[in-house]
């Protein structure tokens, strides 16, 4: 990385809480080559601050902030969590970890366990992480925190009694439970209707502020991220390809993928124009996408992982991944041909190093 | 494979499928839940209309219910789905088929797209397979043609040769929902059902799959019926919008109209629920509370609870839909009387009264800016 030290667009918001160095994680399938799913990625959460890790299925989002969460153990690279290095041996010290640091998943059909009543989620992990606790008084505090009034009618009632958005309610009220500094949110609202979505990402950005708590917002949604996000980081097969403020991100993004990600939003102001025109004349990677999506299914590339979707992609992309490369105060993307794919971010040539790849 | 076919051609066009007055209830020991209430839709050759609504508004029973896939408890209690296609000399009534028509109607004629391409396809049959055994069902041609066929049926949806010996498992879910795509064409319909055939995969894989869709219809000249929660995809893709709520549309009109003109308060709500990626950032208000319960289904305007809008009127409000007053096309129609395209937007609601019906009372005493008139008299 360049000379001046690359600054979080989330680092305004508050203290750190959170660091990921050099993460990686290896997954050995058969006796083949091992799967990369996260490779050398590195990123700071700040308290009272949301960092958005957006990606599509199987680019390692979920299984980075699963490191975070010490429920996988990681191949290298180090977590701190307040400045001490996380070591998640034994029992104790996983729960202490927890109590700490949470984790909100995808899906609150499954997420919720069918025979207990919402009280009984709620008061579990009450008593495990905080033992001095009412739990009388503060399970229907926590109802009324994620906005399930009044908390008696809710108390008694079973997940399948709910709907998609208070069970996903419920599950965040049991995050909250634990009184943790770190929110692991993985995909929170994906399973959601539009029209909830945006009622639960209001409340999280509101539950972030009221507890000022770190969080991780993972989502395959970029502008989702854009509004909810103060920092975005876009990984792809397992590498940080780009990051910085949401807003400047998304509005002129630098990294080849990025602005395929970018381009294939749906547009209402389109209009039908790009879909039903040649619209895939419009995106990057033409109808020779296709084939480049069956190379990605293959467990390794060579080079820069998105070469084989890349329009930019030559000899060099195909021998050599590049590193993050710093382009502004608070952003930077990893590719070697910067100048070319975001000519008025970084109008000349930039000297990029090689990633030091884990392989 | 036949001729192209001119795309949408406007309104008062020929309709493949007509749907008057369609009704569906579940029959439950609590009473019966009215899944679709009094449905009018109509889908004209080579046309996509988009079906928006949250779950539970009915989009899909809709669907199935008028290609008669639904199983009891589902009733369909009134209505009329009339076929035209360019194969029958004469419109078909659906409802009243006996089993054998129906067998000839569906796949033949009617083909559905469905969300899960994992639960769809059978994970033991390869997609050569796959492909063969729509083709027998439905289609009386040699086996070797029908092996030649289901070659190109993957050229035509971008998959290559190689995979027609793949199992479902060993394809990533872009590569399925394909499959499911190529399936329904194997008969050439002339009506595609999708419901929600993108939901489950990447905006990238999601984007390529409609580009897809869309360039295989004006090619083949279907029409399609596109169900999907995402409004924001359908501005995009269809030509015709209908809203749907509680069983019921609320609104219908031309994907322009919907964008621009939106008159529903449903509709507004919707539009402003998503965050949008171009253009500068927009203050988003969602749409608080959730939908009623279809057994004991409020009087009048089943949004009403949610209704940033309501007066007491809404209570006694017949849901039929009348065309926008103020719209230059007589097409757009909105199950609401009051509000209008311009109609500006009432206090944004705290999304502390979660669900609860906020005091009616208080909301009659701001006035309703624009054209207010009795409920139920057809509009101007």
């Amino acid at each position: 990385m360049s000379e001046q030290t690359l600054k979080s667009a989330a680092a305004e918001r508050g203290p750190l809480a959170m660091e990921a160095i050099s993460v990686s994680k290896d997954f050995r399938i058969g006796r083949g080559q091992p799967l990369h799913a996260v490779r050398d990625v590195s990123f700071n959460l700040y308290r009272g601050a949301v960092v958005a890790l957006v990606g599509e299925s199987g680019s390692g989002k979920s299984t980075a902030a699963r490191l975070l969460a010490g429920q996988e153990r990681l191949t290298s690279g180090k977590i701190r969590l307040d400045g001490k290095q996380v070591e998640v041996s034994g029992r104790r010290a996983f729960r202490r970890y927890k109590s700490e640091v949470q984790y909100v998943f995808q899906d609150p059909f499954a997420s919720l366990n069918p025979v207990h009543t919402v009280r009984y989620h709620l008061e579990r992990p009450l008593k495990l992480h905080q033992p001095a606790a009412n739990a009388s008084q503060e399970v229907p505090a926590l109802l009324e925190q994620v906005r399930l009034t009044p908390a008696k009618q809710f108390l008694d009632k079973y997940p399948h009694e709910l709907s998609g958005g208070q069970r996903q309610r419920v599950a965040f009220a049991r995050a909250l439970a634990a009184r943790p500094t770190v929110l692991l949110a993985d995909e929170p609202v994906s399973m959601l209707d539009v029209s909830i979505r945006l009622e639960m990402l209001n409340l999280l950005d509101d539950l972030r502020r009221r507890f000022s708590l770190a969080m991780l917002y993972i989502t395959h949604d970029i502008a989702s991220a854009r509004y909810f996000a103060d920092e975005v980081l876009v990984m792809y097969a397992g590498e940080i390809v780009e990051q910085g403020p949401g807003e400047e991100l998304t509005q002129r993004p630098a990294h080849p993928y990025t602005q395929l990600l970018v381009a294939s939003a749906p547009d209402p102001d389109n209009l039908g124009s790009a879909l039903r025109g040649n619209a895939r004349r419009q995106l990057p990677q033409g109808p020779q996408g296709l084939q480049a999506s069956q190379a990605r299914e293959q467990a390794t590339v060579d080079g820069c992982p998105f070469n084989p979707r890349c329009p930019l992609a030559d000899d060099r992309c195909r021998r050599e991944d590049p590193a993050l490369v710093q382009i502004s105060a608070t952003r930077a993307a990893a590719c070697w041909h910067l100048d070319v794919a975001a000519p008025e971010l970084v109008p000349g040539p930039r000297e990029v190093e090689t990633r030091r790849a884990s392989s | 494979m036949s001729a192209g076919r001119a795309p949408y051609p406007g309104p008062g066009s020929q309709p493949v499928l007509q749907i008057r007055d369609f009704s569906v209830v579940y029959r439950t020991p609590g009473g019966d839940v009215r899944a679709v209430d009094r449905v009018n839709l109509s889908l004209a050759a080579g046309e996509v209309v988009g079906l928006a609504g949250e779950s539970g508004s009915g989009k899909s029973t809709l669907a199935y219910g008028v290609c008669r896939l639904l199983r009891v408890p589902a009733l369909i209690t009134s209505g009329s789905v009339r076929y035209q296609g360019r194969r029958v000399s004469q419109p078909a009534e659906i409802l009243t088929m006996r089993p054998e028509e129906l067998q000839r109607l569906r796949w033949r004629e009617i083909a559905i797209v469905f969300q899960s391409a994992m639960n769809a396809l059978n994970p033991v049959l390869n997609v050569r397979d796959q492909l063969l055994d729509a083709m027998r069902a439905h289609l009386k041609i040699p086996r070797e043609e029908a092996r030649d066929k289901a070659a190109s049926l993957l050229d035509l949806v971008g998959i290559p040769r190689s995979r027609l010996r793949s199992y479902p498992h060993e394809l990533s879910g872009g590569m399925r929902q394909r499959v499911m795509i190529a399936m329904a064409l194997a008969t050439e319909p002339e009506v595609v059902i999708m419901d929600e055939p993108t939901t489950a995969l990447d905006v990238v894989v999601q984007r390529d799959i409609l580009a897809q869709i869309v360039e295989l219809k004006e090619h083949l000249g279907f029409s399609i019926l596109f169900i999907t929660h995402d409004l924001s995809l359908l501005l995009e893709l269809a030509d015709r919008i209908a809203v749907m709520y509680a069983g019921q549309l609320l609104e219908l009109a031309t994907a322009g109209e919907i964008h621009h003109e939106a008159a529903h308060p449903y509709t507004k709500g919707l539009l402003n629920s998503f965050p949008s990626l171009r253009g500068p950032r927009r203050e988003l208000t969602g749409i608080p509370g959730s939908p009623p319960d279809l057994r004991h289904p409020p009087p009048g305007c089943p949004f009403l609870p949610r209704c940033g809008y309501g007066t007491t009127a809404c209570t006694e409000v017949d849901m039929r839909l009348l065309p926008v007053a103020t719209s230059a096309d007589p097409e757009h129609v909105t199950a609401c009387p009051f509000v209008l395209p311009g109609t500006p937007a009432p206090e944004v609601l705290s999304a502390a009264d979660d669900g609860e019906p906020r005091d009616l009372e208080i909301a009659a005493e701001q006035p309703v800016a624009g054209q207010l008139r009795t409920a139920g008299e057809p509009g101007s």
